[in-house]
C-alpha cells in the first residue's frame, strides 16, 4: 500500500528545533534542521539516532530542505553534516544560502565564548557544510533524482524564507517552513498555487491567534525609543545579526528622517555593510515597495546607523544601539546592559522570544536584582519592554493557506499543542480534510491512492472517435486495449499494434464442447437438421451449412459425427473462440435439449 | 480505586519523584506495591495509566540520569514491572505511536530485567528462563510473543529491545535470554520477506558484540542465514559489521565481504573489456552475470552501489580488514563505476549497457566514488593502473559537468593520490608518471580557480594550499607551478567577493610566499608600479576586511610565519608583530584579538624560550626581551584583553600573563613587595577596564612597572572565574526555579513566541 510517513524529530507539538522526516513514495526527505537554544549540550540538536540506527544517514535520506536562515531552522546543519556525517545534497534559497553561514558562525562564536565549548561545528565544518548547498529559485521545479523533484513558494517571514513542495510521481507535500501572509516593512505576503497537495504541513505558531496590525506595534516601539531619547535615555535593543534587525533598522531610520532626530544609532558587530550587501543582492525577495523606490533609494543603506566602537556605550547623552545577541546571553549585549541596568532613564528593547537560561529570559520574566558572577547583584534599573515583531501567520492566515493549496490532508507542526487542537478541529470543519499533529517521534501514516499515467496510442484513440464518442476532459471513459509495460512506462494500444510492436503472432484459443444425441440418422443430414434449427431459433445471427457439411454461426463451427461405439448416437462437435463465449455457452445448451422432431 | 486515593496519588508521585524529599521506610513501600497490585489484579492497569497520567510521569522521571535513590528507584521500577506484567498495558507502553517513548519504554524493560536478574542474587541465576522471577519471566514470554507476532512492528519492538539488553548489559542472564530466544530469532528468517531487517542486523550486531555471547556457533550460524536470506542492501550493514568484528569465523568473513564485492564485482565483469583482468569474487563470476545481481530499479542500484562503497571506504584503513585485500580488482572497480558515471565507458555487454544508462551523470555514486578512490591511494596498485586513476581523476577535474560537491571530492582524491606517488614519504619529487599529471593539473586548478561557482574555487585554493605544504620543496613542482599562472591567480584572489573564498587564498598565499614560490611578475609593464609583498597584502587585508574570515586566516599565517622565521618577518620581528598586534587588538572579531594573543605569545616564546619546567629566563636577556615587548605595546593589548568582554579572550591573555611571570619572576621572589616603581596609574586604569570602560590608554609602560603589576595581580584566580562559562549563574538549578517561578503567570502571551 503506497503511504506518505511524516515523523517530526522537533517541531512536533512545539515550537523548539524543527525537523521532519517525510517519506513520500519511498523517498526520504528531512524537512529542516534545526537547533534549540535553549540547551547547551546536545540535546540543543534534533536526537538524530533514531534515524541512524542501521546505516548510514547519507544512505537513508534523498535530500535535505531548509525553508529559512533562522536557527531553529538551519541551525543543526553543520553539526548534521559534517558530524554526524550526511554527505547528501542540501536545498535552499539563494538568500537562505547566503545569510545562513553567517548566522550560524554568530551563534557558533557565541556558544565558543560563553562556554569555551569544544563538542560545537567549527568556521570549517560550517563552510563544508554550505558547500553542498544546492540553490533552487522560486518556482523552479528542481529534479533530486529521476523520480522526487521539489519546488520552493514565496513564504515572507524573513529574507528568502520559502515553501518547498516535494513531489513523486503524482503524491506531492508541501512544508511551509515559517511563513506570514501580511506584508510587512520589507517583505511581501506567502503565495502558493492551488497545488492541491496530498499532504499539507503547515507551520501554527499563532494557531489561535488574530494578531493586530503589525502597524500598531511599529508605532510602539517608535514612541517607546523616541520618548527614551527625548528624555536623553539610552536604548539597547538587542538583535540576531540578520533579520528582524534590519527591519527595525528601515523602520528607525526612516522614522530619524522624518522627525530629523540627531541621536546616534549604532549596529555592533560590524554586520551592517554585510547586511546591506545581502539586501541589496536579493531585492527582488523584497516587498513591492522596496523594490519601487529601490532606483531612487536603497532602503538598506542607512544614513543615520552607524557602525558601534565599544568605546561609544560610556559616552554620555542619547543613543540607541542593536548589539548582538538577541537574548543578552554572552557578549556586547549583554555588556552594555550591565552598563547601563542601572539607570531608569534608559531602556531596553526585546524584539523577540527568549529562552530560560539567559539574562533575557529574567528580566522578560519580571525579575529586576539579577545575580552576576562573584555574587554580585545587579539592580535592573532601566525599562525593560517586550515586544514581539515575529513574523508568522496568524489563524486567519493558515485557513488561508490552506484554502489557496486545497490539501487533502493538513497536518499541524511548530506550534503548541493546545493551540493545535483548536486549529485541528476549525480546519476539519471547514475544509473536510483530515488534520493530524504528531508530537516529537510520533509517525503519522496517511494511506495514498496514486494514479498511474497511462499513454495511449494515437491508433486507439482514433478508433474510439470513429465511434462517435468525443474525448471529454471531464468524464471518465473506458477503453479498452493492451497495457505494454516497458522502460516504467505504460501505454494502452490496440491489440494489433501490441502484436506488431513486439513482434508476437496472434493465437486463437478455442473452447470445444460435445453433444451427444440420440439419432440414427447420417452425419450429413443430422447437420442439415441442426441448420435448420439454429436458423430458426437464431434468427439475428449469421448462420450457414457449408460444402464440408458443418455449420457456422459467428465464429462458432458445429459439426456432426458418429459415435465410435454407439451407432444410435451421434455427436455434435461444439467449438468457439472467446469473443463468442456468451453465444457459444447458448448453442451448447440449446443443442443440448435436442433437435425439434422432423416434421 | 477509591476517590480519595486518586486525589492524594498526584501529590504522593510528586513526593516520590522529588529527591529532596526524604524517603518513606521500605514497608510503606512495599505496602504500596501490593495495593497496586491488587489494584491492577482488580482492572486493567491500562485504565489505571490513562485515568492517572501522573503515574506515567513517574515511570519516565525515573527514566532521566539523576540522583534518585536507590529504594525509590527499585520501587518504581517494580512498580513498572507490576503494570507490564498486564500484556495491554505493555502495549500501551511499547505500542506507543511515538519513537522517543517506545524507545524508554524499552530501556526500562532492559532496566527491569537487568534489575530482576543482577545483584547479590546473580550467581543463582538460572541460565534457564523459565526458572526466573516472575517479572523477568513476564518480560521475556511478552519478547517471545513479539517475535512470534505476524506484526512487524511488534517484532521491531522486540528486536530493539534484545538490542539494548545485550548492548548494554552484561550479565549472566544475557547468554540464558539468547538461548531462550535465539530459535525465535532465527525463525524469522524463514518469513518472506524477513520482517524488521534492519532491526534484526543491529540485534546481530549487538548480541555478536557481547562478550558474553559471541562465542555461540549457533550466533555465527543465523548471522550466515541472515547475509545470504537478505537483499544486498540490507545486508550490507551486517556483513560491514561482521568485518569490524575482532574475532569471528573465517568462513562467515569471507561470506561477508563477498556481500560487500558483489556490486562492485558486477561492475567489473559488466565493463570488462578484455578478459585477464582479475576478478573481484574469484569463481563466482559466471553466476554474477546469470542471476539478477543488481536491483532492477535505478535508485535502488544506485543505493546499493553508494553504501557498498562507503562500507569498504571505512574497512579499508581498519587493521582487521579482509586479507589479503584486493587492491588491485577494487581500484579497477573503482574507475569503471567512474567511467560509468561520466559517460567514458564503453561497455559491449548488455548489462554493462544498463549499468551506463543507470548510473550516467549521477551525482550520488561519483561523490562515493570519490571518496573511496581517495583512501584506496593508501595502498600500492599496478602502474597501468594508477595511470587510469590519474585519467580519469582529470577527467572529473576538467569535466564542465562536474558538480561543486563532485569537484571537491576530485581534488581530495588527486591529492591522496599525488602526496601517495611522492615515494619515498616526503624526501622525494613525484614520480615520473604523477610529475606528467602536474603539469595539465596545474591548468586545469587554472581554470577553476576562475569558477564562477565560489565553492568550486575555494575547492580548488584548498587543494593548492595542501599540495604546496607537503610538495613546496620538491624540484619538479616548484618548476611546474612557476611555469603556470597559478600563483597570481591566487593573489588575485585575495579580492574575490566571497569572503570563505578570500580566507582560503589567503592561507594559499601565506604557504605560497612560504616556500618562495610567490614571484613577483617579471612582465614589464608592472615595473613600473613595484608590487606589494605577500606580507604588506595580507596586512591590507588584516586590517580593511570587512569579514572575519579573511582576518582569522592572516593572523593564522602570521603566526606560522613568526614561528617559521619567514624571511621577510625575521628581517624585524619587533616591527612586524607591533604592526600586526595594532591591527588585532583594535579587530571587532573576538576570534582575531585570540589569534593576536596567539600571535603575541609565539612571540614571548621567541624572547624568552618556549613554555615549560625551566622556567625564569637569564636576567640580561629578561631585560631586553621587556624592553622589547613594551615597544610592541604587547601589555596594551595583554591587559585591555584581560577584561575582555569576550571570554576566550581574556582566557587567552590570562595564560599569556602568566607564562610571562612565569619567565619573568622566580617563584620565591613573587611576593616581594618593598620600594617597587609607581604602578598606580597602571593599576587604576586596569580597574576602570575591569568595570567595563574603555577609553584611556595605558600610555608608555616601563618593564619594572609592567612586573610590579604582574606580582600584585591574582592571576590564578582570574583564570578560575574564567574558566567556568559566563552564563554559568543564569544555568545554575536555583536560577533555574528561580525562573520557573516567576514566569508562572508572566508570559501569558509570549509563551509560544519564537523567532
Amino acid at each position: 500500500m503506497p503511504e506518505i510517513r511524516v515523523t517530526p524529530l522537533g517541531a512536533g507539538q512545539d515550537v523548539g528545533r524543527s525537523c521532519i522526516l517525510v517519506s513520500i513514495a519511498g523517498k526520504n526527505v528531512m524537512l529542516d534542521c534545526g537547533m534549540h537554544m535553549g540547551f547547551s549540550d546536545d540535546r540543543r540538536f534534533p536526537d538524530f539516532s533514531y534515524i541512524t540506527r542501521s546505516g548510514r544517514l547519507t544512505d537513508f535520506l534523498d535530500c535535505v530542505i531548509i525553508s529559512h536562515f533562522h536557527l531553529d531552522h538551519c541551525g543543526a546543519l553543520p553539526y548534521f553534516s559534517e558530524m554526524v556525517g550526511y554527505d547528501g545534497p542540501i536545498y535552499m534559497t539563494q538568500p537562505t544560502q547566503a545569510i545562513c553561514p553567517i548566522l550560524l558562525e554568530d551563534y557558533r562564536k557565541i556558544a565558543v565564548d560563553k562556554k569555551g565549548e569544544a563538542n560545537f561545528f567549527t568556521s570549517q565544518m560550517i563552510k563544508d557544510c554550505m558547500k553542498k548547498v544546492v540553490a533552487v529559485h522560486l518556482h523552479q521545479t528542481v529534479q533530486v533524482d529521476d523520480e522526487l523533484e521539489i519546488k520552493a513558494y514565496y513564504a515572507g517571514h524573513v529574507l528568502g524564507a520559502a515553501m518547498f513542495q516535494i513531489k513523486v510521481g503524482s503524491e506531492s507535500v508541501v512544508y511551509t517552513g515559517d511563513y506570514n501572509m501580511t506584508p510587512d516593512r520589507h517583505l511581501g505576503a506567502a503565495w502558493i498555487d492551488k497545488c492541491r497537495p496530498s499532504l499539507l504541513i503547515t507551520e501554527s505558531t499563532y494557531a489561535t491567534t488574530i494578531r493586530d496590525s503589525k502597524r500598531c506595534r511599529e508605532r510602539d516601539f517608535l514612541k517607546k525609543v523616541h520618548e527614551t531619547v527625548e528624555r536623553g535615555g539610552k536604548v539597547l535593543i538587542p538583535v540576531f545579526a540578520l533579520g528582524r534587525a534590519q527591519e527595525l533598522c528601515i523602520l528607525l531610520e526612516t522614522f530619524w528622517e522624518r522627525m530629523d532626530l540627531k541621536a546616534p544609532i549604532y549596529f555592533s558587530t560590524g554586520l551592517t555593510e554585510k547586511a546591506n550587501h545581502y539586501y541589496k543582492l536579493f531585492i527582488p525577495w523584497t516587498n513591492q515597495k522596496i523594490r519601487k523606490t529601490f532606483v531612487q533609494r536603497n532602503m538598506f543603506e542607512f544614513k543615520h546607523i552607524k557602525a558601534f566602537d565599544r568605546a561609544f556605550a560610556d559616552s554620555p547623552g542619547p543613543m540607541v544601539v542593536f548589539a548582538t545577541p538577541g537574548m543578552l546571553h554572552a557578549g556586547q549585549s549583554l555588556q552594555i546592559f550591565r552598563k547601563w541596568a542601572g539607570n531608569e532613564k534608559n531602556m531596553v528593547i526585546m524584539p523577540g522570544y527568549c529562552v530560560q537560561g539567559t539574562v533575557g529570559h529574567k528580566i522578560l520574566s519580571g525579575q529586576r536584582k539579577l545575580e552576576m558572577e562573584g555574587r554580585q547583584v545587579l539592580e535592573v534599573k532601566m525599562q525593560v519592554e517586550y515586544m514581539s515583531f515575529s513574523a508568522h501567520a496568524d489563524a486567519k492566515g493558515i485557513m488561508q493557506l490552506v484554502g489557496q493549496a486545497e490539501p487533502e490532508n493538513v497536518l499541524l507542526v511548530h506550534g503548541e499543542a493546545k493551540k493545535m487542537e483548536f486549529l485541528k478541529q476549525k480546519i476539519e470543519q471547514e475544509f473536510r480534510v483530515n488534520c493530524y499533529m504528531p508530537a516529537n517521534g510520533e509517525t503519522v501514516t496517511l494511506p495514498t491512492s496514486p494514479s498511474i499515467p497511462v499513454g495511449i496510442s494515437l491508433g486507439l484513440l482514433k478508433r474510439e472517435m470513429a465511434q462517435g464518442l468525443l474525448p471529454d476532459a471531464k468524464k471518465p471513459r473506458l477503453l479498452h486495449g493492451t497495457l505494454i509495460m516497458k522502460d516504467s512506462n505504460f501505454r494502452l494500444v490496440s491489440s494489433e499494434q501490441a502484436l506488431k510492436e513486439l513482434g508476437l503472432a496472434e493465437h486463437q484459443l478455442r473452447f470445444t464442447c460435445r453433444v451427444h444425441l440420440h439419432d440414427t440418422r447420417k452425419e450429413q443430414e443430422m447437420a442439415m437438421r441442426v441448420y435448420s434449427h439454429l436458423k430458426s431459433v437464431l434468427k439475428d445471427h449469421c448462420v450457414q451449412h457449408l460444402p464440408d457439411g458443418s455449420v457456422t454461426v459467428e465464429s462458432i463451427l458445429v459439426q456432426a459425427a458418429a459415435h465410435s461405439e454407439d451407432p444410435g448416437t451421434k455427436v455434435l462437435l461444439v467449438s468457439w473462440t472467446y469473443q463468442d463465449e456468451e453465444l457459444g455457452s447458448y448453442l451448447t445448451s440449446l443443442l443440448k435439449k435436442g433437435l425439434p422432431q422432423a416434421s | 480505586m477509591d476517590p480519595e486515593c486518586a486525589r492524594l496519588l498526584p501529590a504522593l508521585c510528586d513526593v516520590l519523584a522529588d529527591p529532596r524529599q526524604p524517603v518513606a521506610d521500605d514497608t510503606c513501600l512495599e505496602k504500596l506495591l501490593d495495593w497496586f497490585k491488587a489494584v491492577t489484579e482488580a482492572g486493567s492497569s491500562l485504565l489505571l495509566l490513562q485515568d492517572h497520567p501522573c503515574l506515567v510521569e513517574l515511570l519516565f522521571h525515573v527514566l532521566k540520569p539523576q540522583d534518585l535513590s536507590s529504594r525509590i528507584l527499585s520501587f518504581v521500577l517494580r512498580l513498572a514491572g507490576i503494570f507490564a506484567a498486564q500484556e495491554n498495558c505493555f502495549q500501551y507502553l511499547q505500542g506507543d505511536p511515538s519513537l522517543f517513548v517506545a524507545s524508554a519504554a524499552g530501556q526500562l524493560l532492559v532496566r527491569v530485567l537487568d534489575l530482576a536478574l543482577c545483584g547479590p542474587a546473580e550467581g543463582h541465576i538460572s541460565l534457564q528462563a523459565w526458572d526466573w522471577p516472575a517479572c523477568a519471566r513476564k518480560i521475556v514470554c511478552h519478547l517471545e510473543d513479539c517475535l512470534r507476532s505476524e506484526a512487524t512492528p511488534r517484532v521491531t519492538q522486540a528486536l530493539h529491545v534484545l538490542t539494548t539488553a545485550f548492548g548494554h548489559c552484561h550479565g549472566l542472564w544475557t547468554q540464558g535470554l539468547w538461548v531462550q530466544l535465539s530459535p525465535l530469532v532465527a525463525r524469522l528468517l524463514e518469513k518472506d520477506p524477513v520482517p524488521a531487517p534492519h532491526a534484526l542486523v543491529d540485534l546481530l550486531l549487538s548480541v555478536a558484540r557481547s562478550s558474553m555471547l559471541s562465542s555461540d556457533p549457533g550466533l555465527w550460524e543465523t548471522a550466515a542465514q541472515t547475509l545470504s536470506r537478505l537483499s544486498p542492501t540490507q545486508a550490507g550493514p551486517l556483513a560491514a559489521g561482521i568485518l569490524k568484528l575482532q574475532d569471528c569465523p573465517q568462513a562467515l568473513r569471507i561470506q561477508a565481504f563477498g556481500v560487500l564485492l558483489q556490486p562492485l564485482a558486477f561492475v567489473l565483469e559488466a565493463t570488462a573489456q578484455a578478459p585477464g583482468m582479475p576478478g573481484l569474487l574469484e569463481g563466482a563470476a559466471g553466476d554474477l552475470m546469470a542471476v539478477d545481481t543488481l536491483p532492477p530499479s535505478k535508485s535502488a542500484c544506485v543505493g546499493l552501489l553508494c553504501s557498498a562503497l562507503a562500507h569498504l571506504e571505512l574497512l579499508q584503513p581498519l587493521p582487521q580488514r579482509p586479507s589479503p585485500w584486493p587492491q588491485a580488482p577494487l581500484l579497477a572497480a573503482v574507475v569503471a563505476i567512474l567511467r560509468l558515471c561520466n559517460g567514458s565507458a564503453a561497455p559491449n555487454s548488455e548489462a554493462g549497457g544498463r549499468l551506463c544508462a543507470m548510473l550516467g551523470g549521477c551525482v550520488r555514486v561519483q561523490r562515493a566514488a570519490l571518496d573511496f578512490l581517495g583512501v584506496l591511494s593508501q595502498g600500492l596498485g599496478p602502474q597501468e593502473l594508477v595511470t587510469q586513476v590519474f585519467a580519469i581523476l582529470l577527467e572529473y577535474l576538467v569535466s564542465p559537468d562536474s558538480s561543486p560537491t563532485v569537484l571537491k571530492k576530485a581534488f581530495q582524491a588527486t591529492l591522496c593520490w599525488l602526496l601517495s606517488s611522492a615515494a619515498p614519504p616526503g624526501c622525494c619529487d613525484l614520480e615520473p608518471y604523477a610529475q606528467l599529471v602536474l603539469g595539465e593539473l596545474l591548468s586545469v586548478l587554472r581554470k577553476r580557480l576562475c569558477s564562477p561557482c565560489w565553492e568550486v574555487r575555494d575547492s580548488g585554493l584548498e587543494f593548492l594550499t595542501q599540495m604546496t605544504r607537503h610538495q613546496g620543496g620538491q624540484a619538479g613542482f616548484r618548476q611546474a607551478l612557476l611555469a603556470s599562472e597559478v600563483p597570481e591567480l591566487t593573489r588575485q584572489l585575495l579580492q574575490d567577493p566571497e569572503s570563505y573564498v578570500r580566507a582560503s587564498a589567503v592561507a594559499a598565499v601565506g604557504q605560497l610566499s612560504s616556500w618562495g614560490l610567490l614571484a613577483a611578475p617579471s612582465s614589464p609593464e608592472h615595473a613600473a608600479t613595484p608590487q606589494k609583498t605577500p606580507l604588506e597584502e595580507l596586512l591590507l587585508v588584516l586590517t580593511t576586511d570587512s569579514e572575519g574570515f579573511p582576518r582569522r586566516a592572516v593572523m593564522r599565517v602570521f603566526t606560522e610565519w613568526l614561528r617559521d622565521g619567514y624571511a621577510d618577518v625575521a628581517e624585524d620581528p619587533e616591527r612586524f608583530v607591533a604592526r600586526v598586534l595594532q591591527a588585532a587588538s583594535g579587530d571587532l572579531d573576538w576570534e582575531v584579538r585570540v589569534q593576536g594573543l596567539e600571535l603575541a605569545l609565539a612571540f614571548l616564546e621567541q624572547l624568552l624560550g618556549p613554555c615549560g619546567p625551566s622556567a625564569v629566563a637569564p636576567p640580561g636577556a629578561l631585560a631586553q626581551a621587556l624592553q622589547a615587548l613594551c615597544r610592541v605595546q604587547l601589555f596594551e593589548f595583554a591587559f585591555r584583553s584581560l577584561f575582555d568582554c569576550d571570554r576566550p579572550v581574556a582566557q587567552k591573555s590570562c595564560d599569556l600573563l602568566l607564562f610571562l611571570r612565569a619567565k619573568a619572576i622566580p617563584s620565591s621572589n613573587s611576593q616581594e613587595a618593598g620600594d617597587g616603581p609607581d604602578v598606580t596609574s597602571v593599576e587604576a586604569a586596569l580597574r576602570r577596564w575591569q568595570a567595563g570602560e574603555q577609553g584611556q590608554p595605558l600610555g608608555e609602560l616601563a618593564p619594572e612597572a609592567v612586573l610590579a603589576v604582574l606580582r600584585s595581580m591574582d592571576l590564578e584566580a582570574l583564570q578560575d572565574t574564567l574558566a567556568e562559562s559566563s552564563d554559568h549563574v543564569e544555568r545554575s538549578p536555583q536560577s533555574l526555579l528561580q525562573d520557573m517561578l516567576a514566569t508562572v503567570g508572566v508570559l501569558g502571551d509570549n509563551e509560544a513566541d519564537c523567532y
